[in-house]
């Protein structure tokens, strides 16, 4: 059909929309064309008024695909709006000038070059991406580049400015997911009993398939809750989250759920899963055409949107539904010329009298029959009909060929069970009612309505109220009720209800029947374009599991995450194979239940990081800050390489706030520190400095620091400034699990700012702001002093990672910045200059120390790491000592050497691999770089790196891969690279 | 996520905890286990399906250990308690 003429036709008797502002309206564009809107449209209402039928194109074939469920459940309408790509039209409300486009279509929707996919379909079998695209390996540039663009979804902005995400949490007795007549029911029953209670949905406002359906809201009592719409004053201990969609539980009662761009955290005691079903489609040859709705699809546009799908319409049913779905369009104005029932037997009840009055407007009835086909170019036109045979398929008889503009199907219900699932439900196959449905809950979690096969507004109601009142009870004991035990679990095969007596498990699983009709192609899975014979060719591949079947074929892997499709897939794979549906078993269910994006996931940009009392003068004064562990540390202040001569040559000043520090006190203190360090301990007396090696009982290496004794029971410790939280757990797990007596450990990291004072002149720096004896004598190497420096109280340490003479200051730290200043102050003279960790790491690094995390990794024992003289294995029991012991009689296979770099080369760069040359070109990974730098002192390339411990003798030759490939030789340098005896820091 | 009841400041989200791995205890006399004992502590853990004693620390709150016996199957925690020297064997 035209645009042009179907919208005119379309418009004439279209029932009224109630979410429809018809007075209004208001104009958007879709590819670029004009688009009438009314308040309250969707995207895809607006375009189903104005006729639109192709919204999108699909995933494999490039097929168009129009309007299927109008709610959020299959893949036909996703469109990019703006920036924002895979937005379900039917969902998402029109908005004045809004740019909506198609996606997937090139170079348009009508005209997709792509669809020609579709004439060769040998190109894309099943399994395609494992079959296809593998060999040879050299020509997967061109291929990657060709699915790209063939398999897009949607396109990605990246200069989009970003957007605010948040999170909230909330906090329930019972949270209820889904706001129908179940869902309603169950919250106002816990909310009577006065539970706390949240209810969710996903859509606008509550109600429902009542929202689409003409039902006699009152016949059934109105204190069922549909009228909490119209409420003015909430319920207080009753909060409503509408157009809230819950996307997974997790443990202990978790769930997560998305408004917006607002990600709620909801914990409650008890949890009502009210989340419906899914509608289902039937399978028939070309069953994806435009034009082919579900029957719910076609009663949302109709009563909510006032919108008609279409003028002459076939509707193919399972169940009572369909009847119903007909008689909207009849009322509505449509031609329904036929209504296509797959069961045997005349509809009783209500749908009997729809049938009278649907055959007195003329419209033929055809019972125990099928949907063979539909047929249209771009859209159906022609709905192929026949018998049934004995199988459930169609009898080779006759078919009579039905023209039509839509074709509703009714195909039964599959259970929204995914939370279910994912709360450990037991889920089995009901024979009789063709759906997966809770047979056990655990205790706490209740389902009602649809989801647990409750198809009549009578029981949804009833068994809301019961959940809603149990999971209530279960709050206020904790415990489950007797009589509530158990609510919402089908665990005897209920005798099938008129209403629900067949469905469309019957017709998928005989699929023999339709062998002989080539006439199209028939989707089980529409997201990834997989028909009934892709599933049977992967089954007859071997791919006979239905997990296996999944990912081999990728049905139920869409968009949609199985929505359409999944139930289908197990039935025809249970058929194919000739299981039970039992046997078969069903694929995992994992959150996200519905497509969320991943702004809200990733929420605000919010990565905490500490900073020293001295940041401010830092950013004050030119300091590139860089990002060490949480901290913001300066990385330098212009010229790192400057900054290490000054503290060579002068005296320079560093900020080293961030270590972690540490006060043990108590009478057994030394004997703590004696399990947790290789060191000896017990003989340090008070007013000296010991370097502290820490191992776990691996004999791996932990971490490093100082400890000073300050008087016979008290200990300062210092740490890594990136270890410092992970040394204070494991410290507090030894001392609290037996180990802690007569000691206590006090974290005071963040009480003390320290500073580094370091290079020839930091005595005379010093001795200008203490009146205290600094003489080598009187304050030697590895002691502590306490001592005012500008007045402030001030512990002082004679350590030097630098190795110069130097004194580690530590103070309180609101003092910090003063201090800091006041040393500067007194250093000018001196030519003194602040330094940052840049500098300190080549400093370091010349003294060939090692920084724990940087040059040790997780199988580094000190022995191999150079440390060897750390570890007293004639002290009695400490961490690591039962396999130091033994690590020490084999000897370390790799050890941490210095290295210089030969020729005047630059310095390799950090990890890359050290290897040996093999006599046919190939080179053997025999160690790797941990750390290296260009030596401002020592004026080449110096570092680190493992080798084979045979080969660590000073002047062995090695050589280093580049990254280009290119190989560049180095030398086995032992020891320190400046000053190896260490007398610059003792004088 | 997990609810935790801290023996010290009551229920939270595990998000306050950190997980410290199965109850391991160290052999008493390490230097009397023989390689396969030391070795099956350092290494071999049971990683249960069923009820496991299992430490747990709070980080963002007291700063204490505590052992959990959780149901790795159900993730129902049964009980929370400090370490103490009568407790273990
Ligand atoms: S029509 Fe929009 S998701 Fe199905
Ligand atoms: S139809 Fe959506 S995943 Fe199969
Ligand atoms: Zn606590």
């Amino acid at each position: 059909m035209t645009e042009a003429v179907s919208a005119d036709k379309m418009r004439r008797a279209a029932p009224a929309g109630q979410l429809i502002d018809h007075e209004r309206s208001f104009i958007f564009t879709f590819d670029g064309k004009p688009v009438t809107a009314h308040p309250g449209d969707t995207i895809g209402s607006a375009l189903a008024r104005a006729g639109v039928q192709i919204l999108s194109r699909s995933f494999k074939y490039h097929r168009p695909r129009g309007l299927r469920c109008c709610a959020g459940h299959c893949p036909n309408c996703l469109v990019q709006v703006g920036d924002e790509p895979n937005v379900r039209a039917c969902l998402r409300a029109a908005q004045q000038d809004m740019v909506v486009e198609a996606q997937n279509a090139w170079p348009s929707l009508r005209r997709d070059a792509l669809s020609l996919t579709a004439l060769g379909d040998r190109f894309l079998p099943v399994g395609f991406y494992y079959k296809t695209f593998i060999r040879p390996r050299a020509l997967w540039p061109a291929y990657e580049w060709v699915l790209r663009h063939a398999a897009g979804l949607g396109r990605v902005n990246a200069d989009t400015a970003p957007a605010t995400y948040d999170k909230q949490y909330l906090h329930a007795d019972v949270a209820v997911v889904g706001g129908g007549p179940a869902g309603l029911s169950a919250a106002l029953a816990a909310a009577q009993q006065g539970a706390r209670v949240l209810l969710f949905d996903e859509n606008g406002e509550l109600g429902g398939h009542t929202r689409y359906k003409e039902i006699d809201r009152t016949a059934f009592g109105r204190d069922w809750g549909l009228e909490i719409n119209d409420m003015q004053s909430p319920i207080p201990n009753l909060d409503i989250y509408t157009n809230t969609t819950v996307l997974g539980y997790y443990p202990h009662n978790y769930l997560a759920a998305v408004r917006g761009n607002r990600l709620f955290k909801i914990r409650a005691a008890s949890v009502v899963v009210a989340t419906g079903a899914y509608e289902q489609p039937l399978l028939f040859a070309n069953n994806d055409l435009p034009g082919i709705m579900l029957g719910s699809g076609v009663q949302r546009l109709l009563h909510l949107y006032g919108v008609l799908p279409g003028s002459t319409a076939v509707v193919v049913t399972v169940n009572d539904d369909g009847w119903q779905v007909a008689h909207d369009l009849w009322r509505a104005g449509a031609t329904v010329s036929a209504v296509v029932d797959l069961r045997s037997a005349a509809p009783t009840s209500q749908a009997a009298a729809f049938k009278e009055a649907l055959e007195g407007a003329g419209a033929r009835v055809f019972l125990d029959s099928t949907i063979v086909a539909a047929a249209g170019k771009g859209a159906v036109q022609e709905a192929i009909i026949a018998a049934r045979g004995v199988r459930g398929g169609p009898t080779d008889g006759g078919s009579t060929r039905l023209p039509c503009d839509l074709i509703a199907v009714s195909g039964g219900w599959a259970a929204a069970n995914e939370l279910l699932y994912e709360a450990g439900a037991q889920i089995a196959y009901h024979e009789s009612q063709g759906e997966f449905l809770p047979h056990a809950l655990p205790p706490g979690i209740y389902a009602a309505g649809r989801v647990t096969g409750s198809h009549s507004l009578q029981s949804q109601i009833k068994e809301g109220r019961e959940a809603g009142s149990a999971a209530a009870a279960y709050c206020a004991t904790g415990k489950v009720q007797e009589n509530f035990a158990h609510a919402g679990e089908r665990r005897e095969e209920s005798a099938p209800s008129v209403e629900q007596d067949a469905h469309h498990s019957a017709i998928v699983t005989d699929g023999n029947g339709y062998e002989n009709v080539r006439q199209g192609k028939r989707f089980v899975c529409f997201c990834e374009d997989v028909t009934d014979k892709d599933v049977r060719t992967a089954i007859a591949e071997g791919y006979r599991s239905i997990e296996l079947l999944k990912r081999y074929s990728t049905i139920s892997m869409g968009p949609c995450q199985g929505k359409m499709c999944s139930v289908n897939a197990i039935l025809l794979c249970a058929h194919a194979n000739g299981w039970s549906v039992a046997e078969t078993g069903t694929t995992t269910a994992r959150p996200p239940a519905k497509p969320v994006s991943l702004g809200v996931l990733a929420g605000q940009q919010m990565e905490p990081v500490k900073v020293t009392p001295v940041h401010d003068w830092h950013r004050q004064h030119g300091a590139r800050m860089m990002v060490a562990g949480i901290w913001l540390r300066p990385e330098h202040y212009g010229d790192p390489t400057a900054e290490v001569q000054a503290v060579r040559q002068r005296v320079g000043l560093i900020d080293v706030s961030t270590l972690g520090k540490f006060r043990l006190t108590g009478p057994d203190a030394p004997q703590l520190l004696e399990r947790l360090y290789v060191n000896r301990w017990q003989k340090l007396s008070p007013g000296r400095v010991r370097y502290g090696l820490m191992c776990n009982d691996e004999g791996v290496v932990l971490d490093d620091g100082v400890t000073a004794c300050l008087e016979p029971q008290e200990y300062y410790m210092t740490t890594t400034s990136s270890g410092a939280e992970a040394v204070y757990e494991w410290i507090q797990w030894w001392a609290q699990s037996g180990w802690g007596d007569g000691v206590h450990v006090t974290p005071v990291s963040d009480v003390y700012a320290a500073f580094n004072l370091a290079g020839p002149q930091s005595r005379a720096v010093l001795s200008r702001l203490t009146p205290d004896d600094l003489s080598n004598d009187h304050f030697p190497y590895m002691h502590v002093r306490q001592m005012q420096i500008a007045g402030v109280p001030c512990r002082v340490l004679r350590i030097g990672f630098t190795g110069e003479l130097s004194y580690e200051i530590h103070c309180p730290a609101g003092y910090g910045q003063f201090l800091w200043e006041a040393l500067l102050e007194a250093g000018a003279d001196h030519g003194i200059s602040p330094f940052g960790v840049e500098a300190q790491r080549i400093l370091r690094l010349e003294k060939a120390h090692i920084i724990v995390g940087q040059d040790t990794d997780a199988l580094s024992d000190p022995f191999a790491a150079g440390l060897a003289w750390a570890v007293k294995l004639d002290k009695p029991a400490f961490l690591g000592r039962r396999s130091l012991a033994r690590v020490s009689e084999q000897g370390p296979a790799l050890r941490l050497a210095g290295f210089k770099m030969e020729n005047g080369a630059p310095p390799p760069a950090e990890g890359l691999q050290i290897v040996q040359p093999e006599g046919d070109g190939a080179l053997q990974i025999i160690g790797h770089v941990t750390s290296s730098r260009y030596s401002p002192t020592l004026q080449e390339a110096i570092g680190l790196c493992w080798l084979p411990a045979a080969m660590v003798v000073d002047g062995q030759p090695f050589t280093i891969r580049l990254d280009d490939g290119r190989l560049v030789q180095a030398r086995v340098h032992e020891g320190a690279f400046y000053d190896p005896k260490g007398e610059k820091l003792r004088t | 996520m997990l609810i935790l009841d801290c023996p010290n400041c009551g229920a939270r989200n595990t998000q306050e905890f950190r997980y410290g791995g199965e109850y391991n205890p160290r052999p008493a006399e390490p230097d009397a286990a023989d390689d396969a004992a030391w070795s099956s502590y350092l290494y071999m853990r049971h990683n249960r399906l069923g009820l496991q004693k299992e430490w747990w620390y709070h980080r963002a709150g007291c700063g204490l250990w505590f052992l959990a016996e959780r149901d790795t199957g159900s993730d129902k925690v049964s009980r929370t308690y400090f370490w103490s020297r009568e407790q273990i064997p």
